[in-house]
């Protein structure tokens, strides 16, 4: 038995010692720095793999990795609730940026000079999303919603892109008679419903929208009537299997021209590319109305950097995000990813969004109106519902009701 | 162990040397045996008690999950709780998977026990084949059906124009359980094969022997013989195929998420979606309470109505 314990504390002993060493090397090693960057680009990891080469060679004593698990939210969530948080933040500018904001996860940046070259509209996104005068984090890409559209089938059918909802479902009608499918919808993956009906209620739900729900009043049920309705009408020119198939299988199909137009944001065309390299792609603006002049395209901020306000190597960290932000490497970020920049003087130059361009120069944008729901409210899952039983005033009242009861619950 | 519980109760006869002896060889027994018990219990206690514990605390807070400092709200959560149909949905979703799926489970496992049990040819590869789905990982079987019934199975009914088979079950409302269903059994009988075949083996073959010699038909036999005397098995089976499916997540995840709207959303589904990307940890601590609470009570309910039936027979 003595024997025994004497050969057990030998060997605690000697594992500890071995620690002691590792402790040592790492530390004389000309401060060697680790630092991890947690975002929700799993599209962009290859591209984010080269910057972060890049970076590596021009700082050789931190080295920087990246994690960019399937369901990020919920990962960051959980991880920060047990307070093992990532040095380095990149989320869309939505309720996760939200909740995280207000709970003190990030460092202030809001008289940081990263902030100057950043387009005012994002930063403003911040501050709206998040309820606070602060900002926490630096916007570094915007996405958009469009209509994506196989330029090869227009030209075939002779259609022209539509400025209006009226010309819109007429295209729809068309795609329709000469046998093709004008839209293919990919209902089981619920968010798949949420591109679409974010460009319709954007366009739809009044001006004042937002200031109501600041003073308390929600309003989902009147102001959302036209959105759901509307599409409800574009689910009618979709496919026969289209609660069977989800975004995967769309990007695929549409890659392989199954239908004229497809409603997704600007992330899907790297995926679409991808499937068939021949595409002739197009992105349109949502004409969810028909006042063309009023009609904004939904553009979001797609990933924000923010740096951890308990993270053990601030200065590296922040060095990081700085690079990221130099123009070369912004502009390799949104060439590879077909995104826009959220920094100033670097435009997407790729023809397949030429139509979206319009918009971003004349400053027509707007937000993602689900980035204010609170994420209780899943309004994918109402919309889902939608979609299938087709009954807007069920949707409506549901949705109306899920928000408040969620409200009500904080 | 009885011997034990005698020495260490009555530690006032031990007078004589030799009982001595014995009293303390027994006490470094005993000690031995809590040692043995001891890392279980701490590994439980730590990764199972104890966080069971904090939920319950945070079940009466609106914690939302991350966020520094939150209050005491008392019952609100649960009153809350009672008002959400989202939640009564789902606890309905989940009690009509589960009585479905613990009877079918059932009968199927059983029938096909009592095939593997009979003297067929290939016996044992038949057993390794349904044994097969138990040790797949549920995500990957239902990624792999999730495939079956949104790209295979269409083309097929497509192909022999079988209307109901074109589009994908599990992107309907009304039928998308029972693709949840059908993948379930299949994979859950796996199990209870093993334990019925188990049960089969402790049947003595002179009962068989004596009751045809009576002229019982094969039919008399199961009912008479077989059934009340792997009743023990049946009642473990029962419990725990009813658990395991009021549990149900994995193969939700992979195949529906779900959807279509909350149609598929069970229980636990819930819990996880709403307390962690939901941002409402509290209130799902709270469900999770009630739905532990609910899980206790049936299992109880079932071991002492079918524990009755055993004695009965």
């Amino acid at each position: 038995m003595k024997k025994t314990m004497t050969l057990l504390a030998a060997g605690a002993l000697s594992i500890s010692l071995l620690a002691g060493c590792g402790g040592g090397e790492g530390s004389s090693g000309e401060d060697q720095v680790k630092i991890e960057f947690f975002h929700h680009k799993r599209e962009g990891m290859e591209t984010i793999d080269k910057l972060i080469a890049k970076f590596e060679e021009e700082n050789p004593n931190i080295e920087v990795e990246q994690a960019s698990p399937p369901e990020p939210s919920t990962v960051l969530r959980t991880r920060v609730s047990k307070s093992d948080i990532p040095d380095i933040i990149g989320v869309g500018g939505d309720v996760t940026y939200s909740d995280l904001a207000n709970a003190g996860v990030f460092t202030d940046v809001t008289k940081d000079k990263s902030l100057e070259n950043i387009q005012p509209a994002y930063v403003q996104m911040l501050k709206d999303v998040s309820g606070l005068e602060e900002v926490f984090a630096v916007p570094y890409v915007a996405n958009a919603v469009g209509v994506i559209y196989n330029k090869a089938i227009f030209a075939e059918l002779g259609i022209e892109v539509p400025k209006t909802w009226d010309e819109f479902i007429s295209v729809a009608e068309k795609v329709k008679e000469a046998g093709k499918t004008p839209f293919f919808h990919t209902y089981k993956d619920a968010w798949t419903t949420l591109p679409a009906f974010n460009a319709l209620a954007a366009n739809t739900q009044g001006d004042d929208f937002y200031s109501e729900l600041n003073k308390g009043n929600i309003l989902a049920e009147e102001r959302y009537k036209e959105a759901a309705e509307k599409l409800l009408q574009l689910s009618e020119y979709g496919h026969k299997n289209q609660q069977g198939v989800g975004y995967n299988d769309g990007n695929t199909a549409f890659s392989n021209g199954e239908s004229a137009m497809y409603l997704q944001g600007i992330w899907a065309l790297p995926e679409i590319k991808k499937a068939n390299p021949d595409i002739e792609l197009g992105v349109f603006p949502f004409p969810a109305t028909n006042n063309p002049d009023d009609i904004n395209v939904i553009s979001g901020v797609d990933l924000i950097l923010g740096v951890a306000a308990s993270s053990k190597h601030p200065e590296e960290a922040k060095k990081f995000v700085e690079f990221l932000l130099e123009e070369e490497n912004a502009k390799q970020y949104i060439d590879e990813q077909n995104a826009f920049s959220a920094i100033q003087g670097i435009t997407q130059d790729d023809p397949t969004v030429d139509d979206l361009k319009a918009s971003f120069e004349k400053g027509s944008l707007t937000d993602f109106p689900d980035h204010y729901i609170p994420t209780g409210v899943m309004p994918e899952k109402t919309l889902q519902s939608l979609v299938i039983n087709k009954d807007v005033d069920e949707f409506l009242t549901k949705l109306q009701a899920d928000w408040e009861k969620v409200q009500d619950r904080k | 162990m009885k011997k034990d519980n005698v020495a260490v109760n009555n530690p006032h006869t031990s007078s004589t040397k030799s009982e001595m002896k014995t009293k303390r060889k027994i006490s470094s027994r005993t000690i031995a045996f809590y040692m043995m018990v001891l890392p279980a219990f701490i590994l439980f206690a730590t990764f199972h008690t104890f966080p069971a514990l904090q939920g319950i605390y945070y079940s009466f807070t609106n914690w939302n999950g991350i966020s520094l400092d939150y209050d005491f709200v008392g019952f609100k959560n649960y009153i809350n709780l009672f008002k959400d149909t989202v939640v009564k949905d789902s606890y309905i979703f989940t009690f009509k998977f589960a009585v479905m799926a613990s009877i079918l489970v059932n009968i199927f496992s059983l029938l096909i026990a009592v095939g593997l049990n009979a003297k067929i040819k290939g016996r044992n590869f038949f057993r390794a084949i349904y044994f097969l789905p138990n040790v797949l990982s549920v995500l990957i079987v239902g990624f792999i059906f999730n495939f079956f019934f949104t790209n295979i199975l269409p083309d097929v009914g497509e192909k022999y124009n079988i209307e109901f088979l074109t589009t994908n079950i599990l992107g309907n409302a009304d039928l998308a359980w029972i693709g949840i269903l059908l993948v379930f059994i299949w994979q859950a009988c796996a199990f209870n094969i093993i334990l019925y075949l188990s049960g089969l083996q402790t049947v003595p073959t002179e009962l068989y022997e004596a009751s045809s010699l009576d002229g019982a038909n094969t039919w008399q036999q199961f009912w008479k013989i077989t059934f009340p005397i792997i009743a023990p098995f049946f009642t473990i089976n029962m419990v725990l195929s009813m658990k395991n499916s009021l549990m149900v997540f994995d193969h939700i995840v992979a195949m529906t998420g779900g959807g279509p709207g909350y149609e598929t959303t069970s229980i636990s589904l819930l819990i996880y979606n709403g307390g962690f990307s939901g941002g409402e940890f509290a209130y799902q601590s709270a469900n999770a309470v009630i739905y532990f609470i609910l899980i206790f009570v049936i299992s109880v309910f079932q071991l002492k109505i079918l524990q009755k039936r055993e004695m009965d027979m």
